[in-house]
């Protein structure tokens, strides 16, 4: 998958799980900038990028998602 | 030696005169000394568990980073904080299981009467033992690399601004700066004096003040009303606000002389419109720690669960940070309180948001004052447990307060030199939620009005502060 299609289908998710229908993904963008992406809504938007691109996340790499962008090379480092 | 001890007036200006006198590159162990001068005088054997604490974080945490196995470092992390985890259970859970042990051998009749042993809870235990677990997390996860130097550990975990009641600090905000080239500089010193004024003021003038009502009422509830009762318990939390907020900024005021950037741990907490944001401005410090290392694991481990593994996972961390408060019925049931707030905000908020949005809410006076209202009154609820010595105790303020009606007791002086620093701490926060950087005081640019609002500050602490205080709430903890 390259990088063009992984952020498609993760737009579909974000767009899913925060409710917001014209949230464009950015490599910045964090969970300030997201209305109700909180400590709560994390979780989900986590569990639902496993089920939607059939990977498993480690805790230790939650610790690492910074941005869009850090969790972008994550997932690109399980898929590829 | 407290904030509000006059010792604590002399002890400081002597650190920084050491401080000062000492070379830059050994500043970091001058800051070490006064912090056990600090905490041994308090009870000196209490610097031993500050010792222990400190050899095994640095031992194991040194360990974690030179081994590659991921099970072994996993393996040293858990048993560090088996380690740290333990003088704090002693300590806090003995008085408990003691009770709880002596209550059934008197039910059966079968106890054998013997001279009692009680322990004193070692204040601050729980803040450096919880910094300790972070920092040992933190290296397993790779987010700080293991400190070499045993002291700026030992500092780390007993660094006397915080020690007591926090700000509950983490190593990668803190260690690089204990590292670094510590200065004393006139800008530093002003925003940590101006810190400090509005910490003593916080303290002082409201909490203290507050004690004294809610003591009285708490402290004799079967003389009080219901009506009165409800008052008292919609005031506490401006006291516990005043009192854990006050401290912290004395503590951040405190570091900030010694060029020290400390978290800060109240934003303006009953300005919140939710209990969600309600709980990202309230001692943020313990909150953002419950989140990084008991939350944020379990929601992790339930995630497959989806929205009943994070209700799961929120009841459990509020659940076992009420326990932390204390091991009582009272605490449990704090916990449970909030955990049930915050799971229903979870399950209602796509709906929620879609309402606000729809009819544009947010901008909406009535709406946010009615949010506000209500997210304060319910966060008053769960505080009656955190204030009334008993579960019973509890259960007697609600039957009063919805069957008992009678004229509210006034005790005038407290309530009216109260109403002075209430107005004001809450004033000051409603123009930095609303008007940020207007009506300035402590920053105005003008010399004279900056000076006039310390004097005044001061003077009213003087005039009415209670300056023979007791304890900070938090030391219990």
């Amino acid at each position: 998958m390259d990088k063009p299609e992984l952020i498609d289908r993760l737009t579909t998710i974000f767009r899913a799980t925060f409710d917001a229908d014209s949230l464009v993904l950015t490599d910045e963008l964090t969970a300030n900038d997201v209305d109700n992406w909180d400590s709560l809504t994390h979780m989900i938007l986590i569990s639902e990028i496993e089920k939607g691109l059939d990977i498993k996340f480690k805790l230790k790499e939650l610790n690492k998602m910074k941005n869009v962008g850090a969790l972008i090379e994550i997932i690109t480092s399980k898929i590829n | 030696m407290v904030f509000t001890s006059l010792n604590f007036l002399l002890f400081f200006p002597a650190v920084i005169l050491l401080f000062y006198i000492t070379p830059i590159k050994y500043r970091w162990a001058t800051l070490l000394i006064a912090s056990y001068f600090f905490y041994l005088n308090i009870e000196p054997v209490f610097g031993l568990l500050t010792a222990i604490i400190t050899l095994s974080t640095y031992f194991f945490t040194r360990l974690i980073d030179k081994v590659n196995d991921d099970k072994t470092k996993s393996k040293y992390m858990y048993l560090n904080i088996a380690i740290v985890l333990l003088p704090l259970f002693f300590f806090k859970y003995f008085t408990a299981i003691n009770d709880g042990i002596f209550n059934i051998l008197d039910l059966y009749e079968i106890r054998w009467v013997l001279p009692k042993i009680t322990f004193l809870l070692p204040v601050g235990i729980s803040f450096y033992t919880f910094m300790a677990i972070g920092y040992t997390i933190d290296v397993y996860n790779e987010e700080v690399e293991a400190e070499k130097n045993i002291g700026i550990v030992a500092l780390f975990i007993s660094f006397f601004p915080l020690i007591l009641s926090g700000p509950i600090e983490r190593a990668k905000n803190m260690i690089p700066q204990f590292k670094s080239d510590l200065k004393l500089n006139p800008a530093n010193f002003s925003i940590g004096l101006k810190l400090m004024l509005w910490g003593y003021f916080m303290k002082l003038v409201v909490a203290d003040r507050l004690a004294i009502y809610v003591d009285a009422v708490y402290g004799n509830l079967a003389h009080h009303n219901g009506d009165t009762i409800l008052f008292t318990s919609l005031l506490y939390p401006i006291q516990v606000y005043a009192d854990l907020g006050g401290y912290s900024l004395i503590a951040i005021g405190v570091s900030k002389i010694l060029g020290l950037d400390v978290m800060h741990n109240f934003n303006r907490p009953f300005f919140a419109t939710s209990m969600a944001e309600f709980w990202r401005r309230w001692h943020m410090s313990l909150i953002t720690w419950l989140t990084d290392y008991v939350y944020t694991p379990l929601a992790f481990s339930f995630r497959r669960y989806g929205v009943s593994g994070i209700v799961l996972a929120l009841m459990v961390t509020f659940v076992l940070s009420g326990v932390w408060h204390g091991a009582t019925l009272n605490f449990v049931v704090w916990g449970v309180l909030q955990g049930v707030f915050l799971s229903i905000e979870a399950l209602m908020n796509k709906r929620k948001t879609k309402m606000e949005n729809r009819y544009s809410l947010k901008s909406n006076f009535l709406y946010v004052a009615f949010s506000i209202g209500l997210t304060y009154f319910l966060f008053s609820i769960s505080q009656v447990f955190g204030r009334a010595v008993t579960f019973e105790d509890s259960i007697i303020v609600f039957e009063k307060v919805i069957l008992e009606r009678g004229s509210l007791f006034l005790d005038k002086t407290t309530l009216a030199y109260a109403s002075i620093g209430i107005f004001m701490l809450l004033l000051s926060d409603f123009r930095d939620e609303y008007f940020p950087k207007k009506m300035l005081l402590f920053n105005n640019k003008h010399f004279v009005i900056r000076l006039g609002s310390y004097l005044c500050v001061a003077l009213l602490i003087l005039w009415i502060g209670i300056l023979n205080g007791g304890q900070f709430i938090y030391f219990k903890f």
